[in-house]
């Protein structure tokens, strides 16, 4: 170790307990455990109107298409918002030695979290909905939503600032994805809704959706992965170097890729090119960063089958390439010919926001879930293993099933065939979807009552922790 | 227990990924941003497009104000040592947690 960096670190750390609430990341992952029952329950019920089973047709509060913004919108903000905060509880105090910038602060934004998406799922259901995607959030909750990130940032940045010397690349993401949320956000809902209109409004639109993905949840997601996976491994990244380079990649590429969303519109094709452009340049960031974390996990490759949560991680960062393989040809002019509007881009979202970031955040909790309740086992390592297949197979098979449907929808339309036909057409891919659905809804249903019985066989701090069971995946070792 | 030899091999996927793939994707994306600058210049497209590209500006501008910030900071010098330090000092608060390290996961 270097002398400069020897000095930045104090000999002697503090105690976990003086650097993490750890009552507020349990309640993080367990409110957004509870958005996700919320929302995926909602996507199944709207997986029915496909399929012509809609159990409450003709009310209005349960018309399909205000559950399906219940649906993205509890992913996004219930689920991914709320772990994502959890695990930030933990791991930037960790990094940084320093704990976040005020803890009453952390619990003021918590409720104010919870909040903010209550007021939106009732919001939603009511038909307050605000004309973006993504973004639907009903326009009186913006401006809270929004000072709630801005004071996310804050108490983020505070122990992150105070760090010297060279940063460990988690914290850049983490730096950056905590200023891109609060702009993005403030671009998205309200540039549209009260500046710009027409095209230009379409363009932003566009920006938003494909940033919130890009400069909220991409950061987020491979800022933890660069924690969590070497302190599982117990080894280093196999390059600093090259994390470093999949980080600045992100930062100068990703901005300019939503338009893609876009193609074939009134936006100028110069745009649009420049979309498709780094929208491919992207991908080879992402190959950089998919050759790290394959160099970390060599010489460890048997942890794929015998730690849960690397399983987990691995899985994702395997659709991750996947799905943004997938982007890089989507997005250029010949495909979107034939898949825009159709439901190859359904099954695309669902790869991206369930597959790889659904998956890091299941593993995230997975593995501190024990610690966390203050025990040292699952209730059942069966139920996790039946947990990860059923959902691994659930997304697989929905992700599948979609890329064919859209293609079939998509050569119907191009040969301008009545829509009725594309109706039948996909009507079996539509009950696929349904099944899959319910594999996925199952899988996280036997997850939640794990969740629950391991918290109730938690003991108290200083009590005696149970082992782990003869023969346990040992998710939870550390 | 962390060996901290970088190979060249690493340093030479480094340097190619680094210039072999990020300077060909800078250039082209440069070149279509004056494209697009003299064709708003000359009237031929209409100005409305200059708000998401402003947007684009002004997120990345912030980006390389942060990236001139580092450099200068000496954030990329010894670049490889934070990889280190951050597990030692994981290792460090999980002892002191009473969950000694072992050499495997």
């Amino acid at each position: 170790m270097t002398q400069a960096s020897a000095a930045a670190v104090p000999k002697e750390p503090p105690a976990t307990s003086d650097l993490v609430d750890v009552r507020l990341v349990l309640w993080h992952f367990t409110a957004g455990m509870v958005f996700l029952a919320v929302a995926i329950l909602a996507g199944f019920l709207f997986s029915l109107q496909f399929i012509q089973r809609y159990p409450v047709a003709g009310i209005e509060l349960f018309s399909p298409g205000r559950w399906r913004m219940v649906h993205t919108n509890g992913v996004a903000y219930g689920f991914l918002a709320n772990v994502f905060l959890g695990a930030l509880y933990w791991a930037v105090p960790r990094l940084t030695l320093r704990p976040v910038y005020s803890r009453r602060l952390s619990w003021f934004i918590f409720f104010a979290w919870q909040a903010v998406v209550l007021a939106t799922a009732v919001g939603l259901v009511l038909g307050h909905a605000q004309a973006l995607e993504w973004g639907e959030t009903p326009v009186y909750v913006d401006p809270v939503a929004l000072l709630g990130l801005m004071l996310v940032a804050v108490n983020f940045l505070a122990p992150i600032f105070q760090t010297s010397g060279p940063m460990y690349v988690s914290l850049w993401y983490f730096i950056a994805a905590f200023i891109w949320t609060v702009l993005v956000y403030a671009m998205g809902n309200f540039l549209p809704q009260y500046f710009v209109g027409g095209a230009a409004a379409g363009a932003i639109g566009g920006l938003f959706i494909h940033d919130l993905v890009g400069l909220f949840v991409t950061p987020l997601g491979w800022g933890l992965m660069y924690y969590f996976v070497p302190i599982i491994l117990k080894k280093p990244m196999w390059s600093h170097g090259l994390s470093l380079v999949g980080f600045w990649g992100l930062a100068f590429f990703y901005p300019l890729t939503g338009i893609h969303h876009f193609l074939y519109s009134p936006i100028p094709l110069f745009l649009q090119h420049g979309a498709v452009i780094t929208t491919i340049a992207i991908e080879f960031v992402v190959t950089t960063v998919i050759i790290n974390f394959f160099g970390t996990l060599a010489g460890r490759g048997d942890t794929l089958r015998t730690n849960l949560p690397i399983r987990w991680f691995y899985t994702g960062m395997v659709f991750y390439f996947v799905t943004c393989l997938q982007c890089s040809f989507q997005t250029t002019l010949t495909f979107q010919k034939i898949i825009h509007f159709t439901d190859w881009v359904v099954g695309h979202a669902h790869l991206v926001m369930l597959g790889v970031f659904g998956f890091w955040l299941l593993g995230i909790i997975l593995y501190l879930w024990p610690r966390l309740v203050g025990s040292n086992a699952w209730y059942s390592d069966v139920l996790n293993s039946w947990h990860y297949w059923l959902t691994m197979l659930g997304t697989l098979i929905m992700f599948l099933d979609l890329l064919v449907a859209g293609l079939i929808q998509g050569y119907l339309w191009r040969d301008l065939s009545p829509w009725e036909d594309s109706l039948r057409a996909s009507m079996p891919f539509w009950l696929v979807r349904t099944f899959s659905g319910v594999m996925i809804t199952v899988g996280q249903f036997m997850f939640f009552w794990n969740c629950y019985k391991s918290w109730r066989l938690g003991a108290p701090a200083g009590a005696p922790r149970r082992e782990p069971s003869r023969g346990s995946m040992a998710p939870a070792t550390a | 227990m962390i060996v901290r030899s970088e190979s060249r091999l690493k340093r030479i996927v480094l340097w190619f990924i680094a210039i072999g793939i990020l300077a060909p994707a800078c250039y082209g994306f440069t070149e279509k941003l004056i494209l697009f600058i003299l064709a708003v210049r000359r009237d031929q497209i209409a100005g409305f497009t200059i708000i998401p590209i402003a947007n684009y500006l002004i997120v990345t501008a912030g980006m390389f104000c942060l990236l001139i910030w580092a450099a200068k900071h000496g954030m990329f010098r010894n670049v490889e040592q934070p990889k280190y330090d951050m597990l030692r000092r994981e290792a460090e608060l999980d002892r002191r947690e009473g969950r000694p390290w072992s050499e495997e996961p």
